[in-house]
């Protein structure tokens, strides 16, 4: 029936797809495994089935498998299925320019996509040993922050749509599109910037932008207190995330998350502060911290966070001194060689690159280190014993983007 | 009242909330009626941009093309003095062409229709319609439709000629034009046959299909049979698999090929039967 | 005859059965029509009349049932149209407001568009079961319309056991969405399926527990007899008498509707759609509708029982006499008084009134095409209906206050269904289940006890 235990082969080799009879009862089709994980995970105990959480999933926050494997309702195991997003990001930044790079790097974590457009940006800039205008620095700055403001409204948005309420998103995406309509005003798009060049940025401020930056911060406080007044104490979302998978710190310290998540936890872990970088250590600002590691100490940090944002806005605003934009650059941009690893601090977590550079135009190797794809690794250790319901609340907790995982 | 002391007053509260947003201006921008304000900087606008004297900005330099990870643009253009057509597109055509090339070195025949759309036409019928419609570039789409239901298909005249009259520029044309698989540039034959040559269909013995087809229509891929009724063609997988190579009669999908049902098709068309649903 | 093959060629399947009986319908019609002109008619109509007489009780119970049918219909597309407008405002959006005026046609289409999809049978499915399933929930929601009364002595069906009968029938909803669930050939539809009937079980509890103090202070299970009991002055609604029962009805009746916060079968961003997820076309239409009908039957209930059914805020005969007009002759709609010719109401009436003027639209407006016309003369003929009952009814003022009063308060109650939907979240399924057996079963003990030891008290103090 099956092909010889002791030979491995891949259901990808034609033969085996041709020996094997395709039927319409297998969710998970029979695989020959190739470890032992894989020989754990798939075999069925007594009353257990497989669910596909299928890449096509109206709460999986992008395309993700996650198979699971469950006793009526509670989840005994699960297993992801990454790569659905796989776009070959690294791989296309090692054919083109460095300024390609960019604009390839840019659909990384599309929610706020000013972070991994910045990652070539400052890998470039330390091989090649280059200051910034002080001008450009602050805009960075700026654009960062709304960025992550941005980024945290719709976190909440999903959070609360993970869990069925249906009015918490377009809150956060009424918030998101002032937000995008002043970067569109500032960068000329709305989701994929392509704003930061490598040296400064493109294009200075302008008026449509400051005049609906300044209209939008005498609001924002106002709106994201009452957004949060219909959620922090509604009864039935705190009983659905409180309590709810519990990371402590030895275990997110382990692997290797970053973030809110560890923030979460009681790592007081932000890069802003431990590895700072541009204009940060010039400016005042908290890192929310939380000891208890659910659910619900990640939703509320998220709700600090965009509050210790605003206040950056604020100081960036105030101390934003003129000068030019971007550095001069030569046409033709030979990085001289080397190694460069820049980390910066997304709304995720924190956000790595390491570039090697062999002194052409080209980036010999682009190497991404995305936080989702770390803080991902949760969801496979807290969720075995909860219910199906549950793995929602964790995995929208821990706000991942899978074009960040998948590349 | 704290709402950690009241159980379920959290929940009134947030429906409170909830009540009091309904009276609040609505956010939704009613488009086509309200348009909504572009930042001057928008770059999103798919047309190209004219400079201040009028003329057309883009060069045809194909840089972005070139630049493009994924092979989304697809550019075509007549040079200003009207001596070639170029045409850049995804990987797939550039494949046509590697084989298109690939067979001239083989010494094999392969006619030349790169010309063919260029020759002058009668614009009288033309000029009717652009009568008609107004000479409005945003009747486009009606006036490329009623082109083609004139002259068959749209030859590279009409469309300069629309160009001309109506100010929409050539390359907008052709990318209407391009959109819509209903208008085509080249003149119908009066049967087109059409061989998937992908490597599914390959295994499932396409290459014989084709090869009896060459025979029997005495043509080789790309080109029209001597009496000029049939033109063969191979195309793209299209991710369909029946168990046999997939063949195109005019558009009709066979439900089944085989090099017997190659020779019977390839006879009937040349005798100028109509192929109805396939048998 | 080739000339009808090939537009016969074209129909879809139900087109093929309705163009048929339709066209018998009007054969009938032309048929009676010339029996009766040619004489034999007088002879023939007596001896239906006398037939008819003598089953008087099943004709009435025929029509009762086809106005309960065809009144679900309107009610599902106004629950809906209010859904999307409510939802959308509460979300600082517009919600549909293209088809018709501020977007009110917009369910209709929702129809159309339901019936218009792919009807087709996944493989491996059980397929008499699913096919039924959509059948039997949706009739155990309509069933439960016969014995609610919309105003007075406007019932269906008058049963001395009619709250019985309500939950006997609604509770028939569990068996098919068990059907759905299992006869989808799917993982998804099966753990819909089953926490469905879970939750929908353990709460029936609460809900008939906590009905059972009103029905000790009514002492019948009568609908119509417990609407009564609460005429008058506001205050004697039972709401003020039993307030805990109407909180633990109202929590009860969002879970048995499937209503967030209880909305785990269709729980839209965990299983898909739950047990419906195989379902579409008029089959999902079906679990659709049925479903904001069960919020209708349920928000009519809570009204009937808690707030007063079709009961004004206070008595204005009173206020009438005072004024000077009196109250003409009060005649309750019993349809059982329109005699044997109520045959013919819910037959020929209203396709033909709908025909009539769907051709009246169409030769007025004919750019509009037949669909459209048939939407705008089915709009006007219902508005005609309407029009047509109130104007006889304002010769019964109470009948057509009552009904105004009783489907206000409806409606009033389903847009707080409606604002419950959009403000919260889902409860998860174990937390659902703990607060139905471990909260509201003993608070609805706790309330039969207390109503039944002050009714005691009450009648040994009176004597």
């Amino acid at each position: 029936m099956r092909t010889e235990p002791t030979r491995i082969r891949s259901l990808d080799d034609p033969e085996v797809l041709v020996q094997t009879p395709a039927t319409i009862y297998d969710a998970v089709p029979p695989l020959t495994p190739r470890t032992e994980r894989e020989a754990e995970f798939y075999t069925l105990g007594d009353g257990e089935m497989f669910v596909n959480l299928g890449p096509q999933h109206p709460s999986t926050h992008g395309v993700l498998r996650v198979v699971l494997k469950i006793d009526g309702e509670r989840i005994v195991d699960l297993d992801p299925v990454l790569g659905y997003l796989h776009r070959g990001v690294e791989k296309i930044c090692e054919h083109g320019d460095w300024h390609h790079a960019i604009s390839n790097c840019d659909p990384l974590e599309y929610a706020a996509s000013m972070f991994s457009e910045a990652l070539p940006v400052l890998a470039a800039e330390k091989l090649l040993g280059l200051e910034v205008p002080r001008r450009a620095e602050h805009i960075r700055v700026l654009v960062w922050e709304l960025n992550r403001i941005a980024s945290h409204a719709l976190f909440i948005g999903w959070l609360a749509l993970d869990l069925g309420g249906l009015t918490p998103i377009l809150y956060g995406f009424t918030e998101r599109d002032e937000i995008v309509e002043m970067l569109a005003a500032l960068t000329g798009q709305k989701l994929l910037f392509n704003y930061m060049r490598i040296g400064g940025v493109n294009g200075d401020l302008n008026h449509e932008f400051l005049s609906r930056l300044g209209d939008w911060m005498g609001r924002a406080g106002k709106h994201i207190d009452g957004q949060a007044t219909l959620m922090n104490e509604n009864e039935i979302f705190v009983n659905r995330t409180k309590g709810l998978g519990v990371i402590d710190r030895e275990t997110a310290l382990r692997l290797a998350m970053s973030g809110p998540p560890l923030r979460a936890s009681g790592v007081p872990y932000d890069v802003r502060r431990a590895h700072p970088y541009s204009v940060y250590p010039e400016l005042e600002f908290d890192v929310p911290v939380r000891s208890e590691g659910d659910s619900y100490a990640r939703y509320l940090l998220h709700i600090e966070e965009i509050k210790q944002s605003l206040r950056i806005i604020d100081q960036v605003l105030q101390r934003m001194p003129d000068g030019p934009v971007m550095a001069k650059l030569p046409r033709l941009l030979r990085v001289p060689p080397g190694r460069a690893y820049i980390a910066l601090e997304s709304p995720r977590g924190q956000y790595a690159a390491y570039a090697i550079s062999d002194g052409t135009d080209q980036p010999f190797r682009f190497r991404i280190h995305d936080p989702s794809f770390f803080n991902l690794q949760a969801v496979g250790l807290l969720t075995p014993g909860h219910l199906v319901a549950d793995i929602m609340a964790i995995m929208a907790s821990l706000d991942p983007i899978m074009g960040g995982i998948d590349k | 009242m704290r709402t950690d002391r009241v159980p379920g007053l959290a929940l009134v509260k947030g429906m409170w909330f909830a009540f009091r947003q309904v009276l609040r201006p609505k956010v939704t921008v009613q488009y086509p009626e309200v348009l909504n304000d572009i930042a001057p900087r928008h770059r999103g606008r798919l047309i190209l941009l004219y400079d201040e004297a009028g003329t057309l900005k883009c060069e045809t330099c194909f840089q972005c093309a070139a630049a493009c990870p994924i092979e989304c643009i697809d550019m075509g253009g007549v040079d200003t003095r009207n001596r070639y057509h170029v045409h850049w597109g995804p990987a797939e055509q550039y494949a046509e062409r590697r084989e298109e090339s690939a067979m001239r070195r083989s010494g094999r025949p392969v006619p030349d229709r790169t010309f063919d759309p260029f020759g002058s036409i009668d614009l009288a019928p033309l000029d009717a319609i652009l009568a008609a419609e107004g000479y409005r570039p945003r009747r486009s789409l009606a006036i490329l439709e009623r082109t083609q239901e004139v002259y068959g298909h749209l030859p590279v005249a009409a469309l300069q000629h629309v160009a001309h009259q109506t100010g929409a520029g050539y390359s907008e044309l052709y990318g209407i034009a391009s959109s819509y698989p209903h208008l085509r540039f080249e003149p119908p034959g009066s049967h087109v046959v059409r061989v998937c040559r992908c490597t599914q269909c390959a295994l499932l013995g396409g290459g014989r299909v084709l090869a009896a087809f060459c025979e029997h229509l005495g043509t080789d891929v790309g080109g029209l049979s001597p009496d000029g009724a049939v033109r063969l063609e191979t195309t793209d997988c299209h991710g369909e698999s029946s168990g046999s190579p997939r063949v195109e009669v005019d558009g009709e999908i066979l439900p089944r090929s085989s090099v017997e049902d190659a020779v019977r098709i390839a006879a009937a068309l040349r005798a100028n039967v109509p192929q109805g649903q396939a048998a | 005859m080739s000339s009808l093959s090939d537009p016969w060629k074209h129909l879809s399947t139900s087109g093929k059965i309705i163009l048929p009986l339709v066209a018998l319908l009007v054969l009938g019609t032309v048929a009676l029509t010339v029996l009766w002109v040619v004489g034999i008619g007088p002879q023939v109509m007596q001896g239906l009349l006398d037939t008819a007489g003598a089953n008087i009780g099943i004709l009435r119970f025929l029509a009762a049932a086809t106005g309960v049918l065809l009144f679900t219909v309107p009610a599902a597309f106004v629950i809906i149209f209010m859904e999307l407008k409510i939802i959308a405002f509460m979300n600082l959006r517009i919600g549909p407001n293209r088809i018709g005026p501020w977007g009110t046609l917009s369910s209709t289409i929702h129809g159309l568009k339901v019936l218009a999809k792919e009807d087709y049978t996944p493989s491996g499915v059980d397929v008499p079961v699913f096919t039924l399933a959509p059948a039997v929930v949706y009739l155990a929601a309509v069933l439960t319309l016969l014995v609610i009364p919309f105003g007075p002595g406007m019932l269906g069906y008058e049963m001395e056991l009619g709250l019985l009968y309500f939950f006997a029938v609604g509770g028939l909803g569990v068996i098919g969405l068990m059907m759905a669930g299992w006869s989808s050939f799917n993982k998804y539809s099966l753990l819909g399926g089953l926490r469905a009937a879970a939750a929908i079980i353990s709460y029936e509890l609460p809900l008939i527990l906590g009905v059972m103090g009103v029905v000790l202070l009514a002492g019948t299970l009568n609908l119509g007899t417990i609407v009564e009991n609460q005429s008058g002055w506001f205050l004697n609604w039972y709401a003020f008498q039993q307030p805990l029962a109407l909180i633990i009805f109202f929590i009860a009746a969002t879970a048995e509707a499937s209503r967030t916060p209880f909305d785990f079968t269709e729980a839209d961003s965990e299983i898909v759609a739950g047990f419906a997820t195989e379902y579409s076309g008029m089959r999902f239409g079906f679990f659709f509708f049925a479903e904001y009908v069960n919020v209708f039957i349920l928000s009519a209930l809570t009204v009937t029982l808690f707030l007063g059914g079709w009961n004004g805020l206070f008595d204005i005969d009173p206020l009438l006499e005072a004024v000077g007009i009196a109250t003409p002759v009060s005649l309750s709609l019993d349809i059982a008084s329109l005699g044997p010719w109520l045959m013919a109401i819910p037959v020929l009436v209203l396709p033909i009134l709908v025909m009539g003027l769907t051709a009246l639209v169409w030769m007025v407006k004919s750019s509009w095409g037949f669909l459209v016309s048939l939407i705008v003369g089915f709009v006007l003929a219902n508005l005609l209906i309407v029009g047509a009952l109130s104007i006889w009814a304002l010769f019964s003022f109470d009948a057509l206050m009552g009904i105004t009063w009783f489907l206000g308060k409806s409606f009033a109650l389903v847009a707080l269904f409606v604002l419950m939907r959009a403000t919260f979240p889902r409860v998860r399924m174990d937390q659902l289940m703990g607060f139905a057996w471990k909260w509201m079963m003993p608070a609805a003990l706790l309330n039969i006890f207390v109503t039944a030891g002050a009714i005691l008290i009450v009648k040994e103090l009176a004597g």
